[in-house]
């Protein structure tokens, strides 16, 4: 394998892992504040890149594409913060099995409504004219949306890092991963922040679900391809860590994509024998804190 | 003793209908009831883990799926009968739940379940990739029964007795002094450390058991199916019996196999009817959830609180008394 073909793979790779840290983030942070481990998370992804063919189809051309960024993730959240006032509330302080049998409720729930919505034809998406095609640096041809989805990873990242370290919102969200009892104790309204929280996550996943649209096929059963994937990212990174998402998700994507060009029958499984040897190794993950689940 | 003697009328009844159903039923109906009957089998084995020991596996498909390729493996590659492959399966699927058991319990709680997913998700890519081995996402069908076996009455009463053979010996191991320590490290995983329970090694002996009987669960499925493929070790299929055992009550022996039926029969009328099954379970589990945690089971014992005179004992709130009205009728079931 040539030099230049490699250098196309890790970059495969790491577009994967852009999509990947934006979605996985969200799954951390729910878990993070809120103990709870949202399996219906791919199904917001899968509902963001369902409606984001929609919102594109209405506008059309570019301003369909960039409208569906900007669109979607709302819509995305607003479900999410609908599924935790109508359901998930219901269950905090109860047993962790029957949030996360919850959760598992609305995957099976959402696919089927996406299947009656959509029906069973995979939908595409398109990038617009800008963001297509490729760009040479020195004797490589980069594919254009492939640094785009890495510049949005790290926007997103920055973004995060600043909502959590330099705002108010941020600071409960810190105060709730350490003890969320206490926060109660001092006078946060928990209730709302949980709402916030879980809608943002929501978001989160659904811009990935966007952002992903153009480089994959739109079909169901991404929802459970892509949360058994970030499940991979946030067990290696550590839940509820930031850096330990972004490096978990580099680390899959990566992995994956080399994978698939050497081993390719054994791509998945070096992904999850990574995932078990991390674990292991490190019971939290990379950066995860040891703690009550 | 008067939940004893109900738990055993119960038993008696249910094999009864077990028995007879056959000269009601034609044949496509027998074919429900034998995945009934089977996964009444695979959800005990998992309440072993969940209900009694307090572990969520995300695993318990891959040694079901096991199971299920220890039956077509031996008859393909060497050329053994079903029958003697039967024998394989609840040792395979216990070997390897050994194995795995020993690595994901290097974890707990939560971050244990996590382990399991991947573990499982590893031995379901075997079985996806291994082309060579498992003839990968076909799948190998046509597996020859011996000629006893081939009317579904006949083979129906062969999974039954191989039912009752598995819930007869999970239930006697529930009620030992064994099952006893399980529970009590699910009420308190760290009172139970203090106490000098060895955790762990009882951890593992529950997953072994557990997973052993998923593996028998899943040599049954090879008869009904005359095959295996690769989804049955998937996750997605874990969830069946978490399911099964949430719809009919986590707190008892019972409740799995009830949940088995009631689960098996609704697939069958929805998916007969209506297109969309996931989205009727999505909703009958949310309801159980949110309004009868302990499913049907808690639900009966609750009605029955209300409506008999004397038992005024029951707090709504607490996950289910306890107590396990298993059993004793098992017995008769076989």
């Amino acid at each position: 394998m040539t030099g230049e073909a490699l250098v196309l793979q890790v970059m495969t790779g790491l577009s994967r892992a852009a999509v990947l840290f934006i979605v996985a983030s969200g799954l951390s942070l729910v878990f993070g504040a809120m103990r709870i481990v949202n399996i219906a998370h791919g199904s917001f992804y899968m509902v963001g890149a369902f409606v984001a063919v929609t919102v594109a189809g209405w506008l059309g051309g570019v301003v369909g594409f960039v409208g569906a960024l900007l669109v979607v993730p709302l819509v995305v959240a607003a479900l999410g913060g609908l599924i935790e006032v109508g359901a998930l509330r219901r269950l905090y302080g109860k047993e962790h099995l029957l949030q996360l049998l919850a959760t598992f409720a609305f995957l099976l729930i959402v696919s089927d409504v996406v299947r009656f919505i959509y029906g069973e034809r995979p939908q595409s998406l398109r990038a617009p004219p800008l963001l297509s095609g490729a760009t040479r640096f020195g004797d490589v041809f980069f594919p254009r949306y492939s640094l785009f989805l890495m510049a949005a990873a790290v926007v997103i990242g920055l973004g995060l890092w600043l909502l959590l370290s330099r705002t108010g919102l941020g600071r409960d969200i810190r105060a709730a991963v350490s003890d969320p009892e206490m926060l109660g104790m001092v006078g946060v309204n928990v209730s709302r922040l949980f709402t916030v929280v879980f809608a943002l996550g929501a978001g989160l996943a659904g811009l990935g679900g966007v952002l992903a649209g153009p480089q994959t096929t739109i079909l169901l059963g991404m929802d459970i391809d892509i949360i058994v994937e970030s499940f991979a990212v946030v067990i290696i990174g550590g839940l509820g860590s930031l850096v330990g998402t972004a490096v978990g998700a580099v680390l899959v994507g990566v992995t994956f994509a080399l994978g698939i060009t050497f081993i390719p029958s054994a791509a998945l499984a070096i992904v999850f024998v990574v995932m078990v040897a991390v674990l292991v190794w490190r019971p939290y993950g990379l950066f995860g804190i040891p703690q009550e689940a | 003793m008067r939940r004893r003697l109900t738990a055993s009328t119960g038993w008696a009844i249910a094999a009864l209908v077990a028995l007879l159903a056959p000269l009601l039923l034609n044949e496509r109906q027998m074919f429900v009831l034998m995945s009934i009957v089977i996964l009444a089998v695979f959800a005990t084995s998992y309440n072993v883990l969940l209900g009694y020991t307090g572990m969520v596996s995300f695993a318990h498909a891959a040694y079901y799926g096991i199971g299920a390729y220890a039956v077509t493996l031996a008859w393909v590659h060497l050329g053994w009968s079903p029958l003697a492959g039967f024998l394989l399966a609840p040792v395979a699927a216990g070997a390897i739940g050994y194995v795995t058991g020993l690595v994901a319990l290097r974890a707990t709680r939560l971050y244990f379940s996590l382990l399991t997913l991947a573990i499982g998700q590893l031995l379901f890519l075997v079985a996806f990739q291994w082309r060579g081995l498992t003839r990968g996402d076909d799948g190998i069908f046509g597996m020859q029964l011996p000629l006893l076996l081939q009317p579904a009455t006949n083979r129906y009463y062969f999974l039954l007795a191989l039912a009752a053979i598995a819930l007869a010996i999970l239930s006697v191991a529930m009620r030992s002094p064994f099952g006893a320590t399980l529970r009590a490290i699910r009420e308190n995983r760290d009172r139970a450390g203090f106490l000098g329970i060895k955790v762990k090694r009882y951890e593992l002996a529950a997953f072994t058991l557990g997973t052993a009987f998923a593996g028998w669960a899943g040599g049954m499925y090879a008869f009904f199916d005359r095959g295996s493929f690769p989804l049955l070790l998937d996750w997605t299929t874990s969830a069946d019996p978490i399911f099964t055992t949430l719809i009919g009550g986590l707190n008892s022996f019972a409740g799995p196999v009830i949940g088995a039926v009631v689960l098996g029969l609704l697939r069958d009328f929805v998916t007969r009817n209506f297109l969309y099954f996931n989205v009727v379970l999505g909703t009958v589990l949310l309801a159980i959830i949110l309004f009868m945690p302990g499913g049907i089971v808690e639900g009966v014992r609750r009605l029955a609180a209300v409506g008999g005179p004397g038992r005024r004992r029951t707090q709504p709130e607490q996950p289910a008394d306890r107590e396990q009205p298993a059993a004793a009728g098992t017995r008769s079931k076989s």
